[in-house]
């Protein structure tokens, strides 16, 4: 009672005063129940710094608020996917985040990725992958192509799930028939949709929310995102997350220092705070997905750091690849397709 | 002759109570499962584990929904008491005065919230708003509570001009033909008649204002959560009974709430 009385009081003084600037204050922008509150609780702790976090809800809302300025964030989370496009309106500082003390925690593979050559602008936050999920008690044949949703197999007909997501799923059909991401190839692009057209009458759905009904055993099959997978097999031991053999997409999500900020310093705190194992374990542990911080394996529970969802098998991980956002002339087709599909 | 000519009535044509089931039925069905699947011991939110408040402990003492539903709550009654005072003088002014030109338009213009997409009005303020805190550098609740304000004056607008159109204007004739001064004659003859319906618009306005999730989501600034885009950020991924728990509460406070302007304005005067 006294909590609420106290944040009642707290709020009827910033309805009055505005939120005031204070030095030691960080505004996290982030996608909503993302950011782990033990996480918060240690680096407020440890700094002194006070932290406001604010939720969004997709890469195009944030984007479209930071555009605007005059947002009073310091550091938000955009996908890699969308990640250029800040750069290059220049929405985002450059913290020299590769010079930062605990880059050194930093994997190897996550030093310099395409979308963000030589890691100078973005913290790694967490990153997972588009693959399939499988109940192997209805399907034991191999798992890890795209043709379980594509050219299924006999037993898994009427049990598959498709993440209604157009760019993973139009991705993932050009991905199986042997091209990449987005291209431009309009004689592949039709294949891609013939082969979706053909494939869709043997689903049974296409739905968020899959790890209940893998619970249940409603379905045996999905197209879907590692994280979920691994918490389906904590509910359903028989289901098993494939890499396609022929190529996956990645994502991953990163710390951005906002032009506008104006706690930068406690921004770059903050950014080098995450990259500490023990921080990014916390991380990972509420989220459940993995980051990209070396040793930070020990401080996620005993069941994650194992977990072959989200620890890429050395065999598999060629197989992945970042892409980033269509051209709009592909993304026009992409939306064609998708509009076909969904009739 | 016919002896038995009621006046028309829509009650009686056929299929009447039939369409009327029908549409309470896919009006209130969806809400069934949310609520049912509240009271779920499991974890999850389609597969039924048994009764339990679990979840409704769980958002009780989730320190982010406390504080995400104070706020909605502040920002809502602020916002109320405001467009009611607001609606209150327009619906004077339109209904309580000599006509004059432009009238309707002004009806038009105290409307506009309802008919403009929600959309637009958000991407407007996001942009006007944008403008006015990089040159002021104030990021407070101002901003939330105007824009709610803004969009929640036509609700209570209209109940509250409604009752003003169905009073006896005679009423007040009458308290002027008894020497009272207009104020007089306002405070206790037009006010205390009115009142019903300013409460109905006051109360629906909060409604209105506390659900709210598209506007809001554009204009908060940091740390200005409301229960509605709390519960939007938590979509991203699975989503808990805790979720339909809060909602139901959001419901239960919904349906008491038109229920009592029902009852306010259901008494004649």
């Amino acid at each position: 009672m006294k909590t609420i009385f106290n944040s009642i009081l707290s709020s009827l003084v910033l309805a009055v005063s505005g939120a005031a600037m204070a030095a030691g204050e960080l505004n996290l922008y982030n996608w909503g129940n993302y950011t782990s509150p033990e996480l918060i609780e240690k680096f407020e702790k440890e700094t002194g710094i006070k932290v406001t976090i604010t939720d969004y809800d997709s890469n195009e809302t944030a984007l479209a608020k930071v555009r605007a300025g005059g947002h009073g964030f310091d550091l938000a989370v955009p996908s890699h996917s969308h990640l250029p496009i800040w750069v290059s309106e220049g929405l985002i500082a450059n913290p020299r985040v590769d010079q930062m003390p605990n880059f050194k925690n930093v994997a190897e593979e996550w030093r310099n990725p395409d979308w963000d050559p030589g890691r100078q602008y973005s913290a790694p936050w967490q990153w997972g992958s588009v693959g399939v999920m499988v109940d192997t008690s209805v399907y034991n044949g191999d798992i890890n192509t795209f043709g379980i949703i594509l050219d299924p197999p006999e037993e898994l007909i009427g049990k598959i799930n498709v993440a209604p997501e157009m760019n993973d799923v139009i991705s993932s059909a050009l991905l199986y028939l042997g091209g990449e991401a987005c291209s431009g190839d309009k004689e592949l692009l039709k294949k891609a949709r013939d082969k979706l057209v053909e494939a869709k009458p043997k689903w049974k759905s296409m739905d968020y929310g899959v790890i209940e009904k893998f619970a249940g055993r409603d379905l045996a099959a999905s197209l879907y995102w590692n994280g979920a997978a691994f918490r389906a097999r904590l509910k359903n031991p028989d289901v098993r997350y494939g890499y396609p053999k022929e190529g996956y997409s990645l994502w991953a999500d990163a710390v951005v220092l906002l032009k506008d900020a104006k706690n930068v310093e406690e921004a770059k705190t903050f950014m080098n705070f995450i990259m500490a194992p023990e921080n990014a374990g916390l991380m990972s542990a509420f989220a459940r997905y993995a980051n990209s911080i070396v040793g930070s394996e020990k401080y996620m529970p005993e069941d994650m750091a194992t977990a072959p969802e989200v620890v890429v098998p050395q065999e598999f991980i060629g197989a992945g690849k970042f892409y980033p956002t269509c051209s709009p002339e592909v993304q026009k087709i992409y939306t064609a397709i998708w509009t076909e599909l969904q009739k | 002759m016919v002896t038995n000519s009621r006046p028309f009535s829509i009650k009686r044509m056929p299929g009447f109570s039939l369409l009327a089931l029908a549409c309470f039925f896919a009006l209130y069905m969806p809400l069934a499962p949310l609520v049912f699947y509240s009271f779920n011991a499991g974890n999850n939110i389609a597969l039924w584990e048994g009764l339990s408040l679990r979840w409704y402990v769980a958002a009780w003492e989730n320190d982010l929904v406390q504080s995400a539903a104070i706020r909605s709550v502040v920002v809502a009654v602020i916002a109320s008491v405001v467009a009611t005072s607001l609606a209150t003088m327009a619906a004077l002014g339109t209904t309580r005065t000599r006509p004059y030109r432009g009238q309707t338009s002004i009806y038009a213009m105290v409307n506009q919230p309802l008919m403009v997409p929600e959309i637009v009005t958000a991407v407007a303020l996001l942009i006007l708003f944008a403008l006015i805190k990089e040159s002021t550098g104030y990021h407070g609740y101002a901003y939330l509570v105007s824009a709610h304000t803004a969009f929640c004056i036509p609700f209570a607008y209209l109940p509250i001009r409604a009752r003003l159109e169905g009073m006896d204007r005679v009423l007040e004739a009458a308290a002027a033909d008894l020497y009272a001064t207009p104020w007089r004659t306002f405070t206790k003859v037009t006010l205390p008649l009115l009142l019903p319906g300013i409460l109905a618009g006051a109360m629906l306005a909060f409604v209105i204002s506390l659900d709210d999730v598209v506007i809001t989501e554009f204009v908060k600034s940091a740390g200005q959560d409301t229960l509605p885009t709390y519960m939007l950020g938590q979509l991203r991924r699975t989503i808990t009974p805790e979720i339909n728990a809060i909602s139901t509460v959001l419901l239960g406070v919904s349906v008491v709430m038109v229920a009592i302007i029902f009852f306010l304005s259901r008494k004649k005067t």
